[in-house]
Order: structure tokens, then C-alpha cells, then sequence
């Protein structure tokens, strides 16, 4: 019946149950009748397909260097490895003018490859925070960019690793509290007591934690973990150890609140400038920061996207003001592509 | 060899349009089949997408040999309503309020048709959890009774007698409600 078959000549098959199967058999078609009127939203569908599509182009991506070798089984550290080799090979000119680099670029390649080996070469995790949630501030620009030349699929593929970087940063910042909360645990146990608390005028796990290569690009790496230990004045003014605790880690996802602010910024504007058909593009990204985001307490970036709206009341504060006081190397090649999206 | 089986084929060895004419035969199916089990369209919304997600990242252990696209795919969207409900903390939800999914500009015609799914919903959630299953699978998923047994894992029998059962019981609760 549900192939198209009517009603009665399906009680023409089954004569005998006629009569108990007509009800049955209207009821039925009622059922689907109805339920069929539910449709999902357009435009969630068209987010999903999208979603899929670059799930399926980033696995593509993904799959396609992984070639059988030695290298194969050690594949991160292979792909550092390669990534050192490319900087030491490449010239230090080339690799800074990678930094701008788009993905329908030829030096994307050699950007992604520097970015990998700093990432490998961080070893804390607030280093890592802070590297990631660099990272997917550049991926934002760089979808901002894309979507402005209507180049969809890329943007696609950004999106996956942007979402990659901010579960990364997330994740980072969670083993920041989870170290800290622990060292001042066992700071603390013995005499902890009397005493009132000691400003910390030390953050020893970040400390230890991190021998950066610096050497090379110090304002790039903003993974070190330079500016922490020189707020010495900030600490003491700060009583509580209840705040002075996982300072480190509320920076940290400060920082990460004002990069996602700074990005959703990007690209709402960039979907006011780009073609129709990169639209979904533009809120698939949207879509992604803020979805990533709402995984943390108390972040709320200031999203219009429907998703934020139906699943969290639509809180939002407007931060899309970069606050940052201190200017990096980061944020001005990452503002060279938001000026000049048509390199 | 089935055009659909061809097209999952396809879908298996990595061609895009073949995934594509998947989720587009599929999607609307899975997610009123979703909807009506969770009655939530930001739940349903979600559980959908993960369920492709996951075919997508699934489908090359599909093996034709052992169910039909339908059941496996549907394997799926049930196991994910079975979790989440395992999952859920049992709390008001305001279904009605979310529910739109009506592709309709008529705001009356909106409405009644809310009304309708809304009137289903309830019916549908006073039949034993079994025969809710098979009645969603069947009516509003619109699969065949040999894919809903192997989707569910059951015999053709057992279906048959769910279903049969379920739709009397439905129409009786919906005849029930309109006479007063």
C-alpha cells in the first residue's frame, strides 16, 4: 500500500479480512498521511548536507598523504619531522610569507606545515591553548576569505579544522585547571590551615612545562608561556586563592572567548559580502564556533545563528570588539587577511 | 542488483552524488522518524545529523549481504534514540512551541498541521514501547516489514503482529479522542 498500491485493491487481496482490515488499513494511511507533514527545516538540511560534505572532503584530505612506510605508523611525529625539514629547507622569507597564505595558495601548504611543527614543538598545555586558539582564529579568516570568492568547498574543509582547533583549545585549558587545581592542592595541604593565602607569585607546572623552541619565532609561539610569571603585581592584588588558583586557566579561556568573538565577527560580516551560494558555507562556520564554545561554562559568544537561539536562549553578550591590549604578530597578519580577503 | 543497492555501491566507494541521493531519500524519513520517538525538533535536529555523521563515517563496513540500506541506516537513528533517552534526564520539554518543520506560509494551516502531528505524537506515546517502534518505523519512516525485522532484529511475524496491534490501538486512541 505504501508503495502506491490503493486501499481497496488491497482488500481485493485479502477478501475474507475485508471488513476487519478496511479501519486498519485507512487508519494507516492516516498515520503516514500526517506524519508526513513534518518536514525538517530547509535550511537545517542544507547545513547537514554541508556538514557531511566537508566531513567527507576532510576524511578525503586526511586519507590522501598517508602513504605505507616507514612513516606511516609514527605519522605525527613523521609529519613534525617533515614540517622542520620544510621550514629548515624553505627560507625563512618563504615561510613568513606563507603566513598570509590562503588555501588555494601554493605556500598554504608550507603554512600548515610550520603551524604543525609548532604545535608539535609546545609542549604545555597552556602553550597549547594558546597555539590552538590562535589557530582557529586563522581558520575563521580563512574561511571568511574563501566564502568572499565563493569558493565553498574549502571553506568546507577549514570548518572541519577549525572545529579540530577549538576541541583542542578546549581540551588544553581543561588539563590546565585540572593541573593547577591539583599542584595547589598539594601547594596547599600541609599548611594550608592558618595561613591565608599566598599570592602566587610562581605558576611552576607552566613554568617547568614548556621549553619552547622559541628561538625562532617568538611572537608566533605564542604558546610560551612568557607574560604569566611577569604579573607580579596582578597576583598579589588578587586575596583569594580561589581566583588566583586557575587564574591561569581563566585567562586562557578569556582569550579563547575573545578569539571566537573576533572570528564570529569575521565571518558575519563576510556572509553580508559573499555570494548567496557561500552563505551556508559562512553559517556552517558560524554554527561550528558557536557550537564549540557553548561546550564551556560560562561562554556565551555572541552568536544570531538559529541553532545558538533555539538551544540556548540566545544570550548574548557582544564582544565582537577585539579587546586584546597587547598586539601580536598573530593578530595582525591574521587582520592582513580580514583587509584584504583578495590576496 | 537494485538501483539503491548500486547507489549505496557508489556511496561505499567514496562518489559524492551517490551519498548525496542517499540523503536526500533518507533524511526527511530519518528525522520524522527521530522526531516522533524524542518529540523534540532541536533533539530531533541533533540525533539527525549525528546519525548521518555516523553513516557517513560508517558506511564502508555496510555490507549489502546482510540487511537492507533501510535497516542498517535505521539501525543507526534507533540506536541513537535509545541512547539518548538513556541519557535524558526526564524534563519538561514544550513540544508543540518547537515544533514547525512545516514547509506552509498559511500561519492556519501551520497550526492545524501542528495540531495533527502533535495529536499523532500522543497517540503514539501510549502504545507499549515495541509497538511504538514498529508503528514509526513503518508509517512514518515508511520501511518495509522485512527491513523493520531486521532493522529491530525481530522476525516478519513479530512485525506483522506489532504492527497490526499498533495500528488498532492507535486508531482507537485517535477515534477515542475525537468523539469526545
Amino acid at each position: 500500500m505504501f508503495q502506491g498500491e490503493s486501499i481497496e485493491s488491497c482488500l481485493r487481496s485479502h477478501p475474507k479480512e475485508a471488513a476487519e482490515l478496511e479501519p486498519l488499513l485507512r487508519a494507516a494511511l492516516g498515520f503516514s498521511w500526517r506524519a508526513s507533514s513534518l518536514q525538517p527545516r530547509p535550511e537545517f538540511k542544507a547545513r547537514v548536507r554541508l556538514r557531511l560534505e566537508g566531513a567527507r572532503l576532510y576524511a578525503k584530505q586526511q586519507r590522501q598523504p598517508e602513504k605505507p612506510g616507514f612513516f606511516a605508523r609514527r605519522r605525527g611525529w613523521a609529519f613534525a619531522l617533515t614540517a622542520a625539514l620544510v621550514i629548515l629547507l624553505t627560507s625563512t622569507s618563504t615561510v613568513a610569507a606563507s603566513s598570509n597564505a590562503l588555501p588555494d595558495e601554493p605556500l598554504y601548504t608550507v603554512k600548515l606545515a610550520t603551524e604543525q611543527a609548532k604545535l608539535t614543538f609546545t609542549f604545555s598545555d597552556a602553550g597549547k591553548a594558546k597555539l590552538h586558539t590562535h589557530l582557529a582564529e586563522n581558520r575563521a579568516l580563512e574561511i571568511a576569505a574563501m566564502a568572499r570568492e565563493g569558493k565553498i568547498e574549502q571553506a568546507a574543509i577549514i570548518t572541519e579544522k577549525l572545529a579540530e582547533h577549538l576541541e583542542e583549545a578546549n581540551n588544553a585549558i581543561q588539563k590546565v585547571e585540572i593541573t593547577q587545581s591539583e599542584a595547589s592542592q598539594f601547594r596547599t595541604a600541609p599548611e594550608e590551615t592558618t595561613a591565608t593565602p599566598e599570592p602566587e607569585t610562581t605558576e611552576p607546572e607552566e613554568t617547568t612545562a614548556t621549553p619552547e623552541p622559541e628561538t625562532t619565532e617568538p611572537e608566533e609561539t605564542t604558546a610560551a608561556p612568557e607574560p604569566e610569571t611577569t604579573e607580579p603585581e596582578e597576583a598579589t592584588a588578587t586575596p583569594e586563592p580561589k581566583t588566583t588558583k586557575n587564574r591561569k586557566a581563566e585567562q586562557l579561556r578569556q582569550s579563547l572567548e575573545e578569539s571566537t568573538s573576533r572570528s564570529l565577527a569575521a565571518l558575519e560580516n563576510a556572509r553580508e559580502q559573499a555570494p548567496e551560494r557561500a552563505k551556508p558555507a559562512l553559517q556552517r562556520a558560524i554554527d561550528t564556533i558557536s557550537e564549540k564554545s557553548h561546550k564551556k561554562p560560562q561562554q556565551e559568544p555572541g552568536t544570531e545563528t538559529e541553532e545558538g537561539k533555539d538551544k540556548h536562549n540566545g544570550k548574548h553578550e557582544d564582544e565582537t570588539q577585539p579587546t586584546s591590549t597587547e598586539p601580536n604578530k598573530n593578530q595582525s597578519s591574521s587582520q592582513k587577511i580580514k583587509n584584504n580577503p583578495k590576496k | 542488483m537494485s538501483n539503491e543497492e548500486n547507489i549505496v555501491r557508489q556511496a561505499i566507494d567514496g562518489n559524492q552524488l551517490a551519498f548525496s541521493q542517499i540523503y536526500d531519500e533518507y533524511f526527511n524519513k530519518v528525522y520524522r522518524y527521530i522526531y516522533f520517538r524524542v518529540n523534540n525538533q532541536a533533539e530531533a535536529e541533533d540525533l539527525t545529523q549525528e546519525v548521518f555523521i555516523k553513516a557517513l563515517n560508517a558506511i564502508g563496513s555496510y555490507k549489502q549481504r546482510e540487511a537492507p540500506f533501510a535497516s542498517w541506516l535505521f539501525r543507526i537513528a534507533h540506536n541513537q534514540v535509545i541512547d539518548h533517552v538513556r541519557k535524558q534526564t526526564k524534563q519538561k520539554r514544550a513540544p508543540l512551541e518547537e515544533a514547525t518543520a512545516v514547509s506552509m506560509e498559511d500561519p492556519v494551516a501551520i497550526t492545524e498541521q501542528k495540531t495533527e502531528v502533535e495529536e499523532l505524537t500522543a497517540a503514539l506515546k501510549k502504545l507499549p514501547p515495541a509497538q511504538q517502534e514498529v508503528v514509526s518505523l513503518r508509517f512514518i519512516a515508511g520501511l518495509h516489514i522485512a527491513e523493520v525485522a531486521k532493522t529491530l532484529g525481530k522476525s516478519e511475524g513479530t512485525i506483522k503482529a506489532l504492527q497490526y496491534n499498533g495500528t488498532a490501538s492507535l486508531r482507537k486512541i485517535l477515534v477515542q479522542k475525537y468523539n469526545g
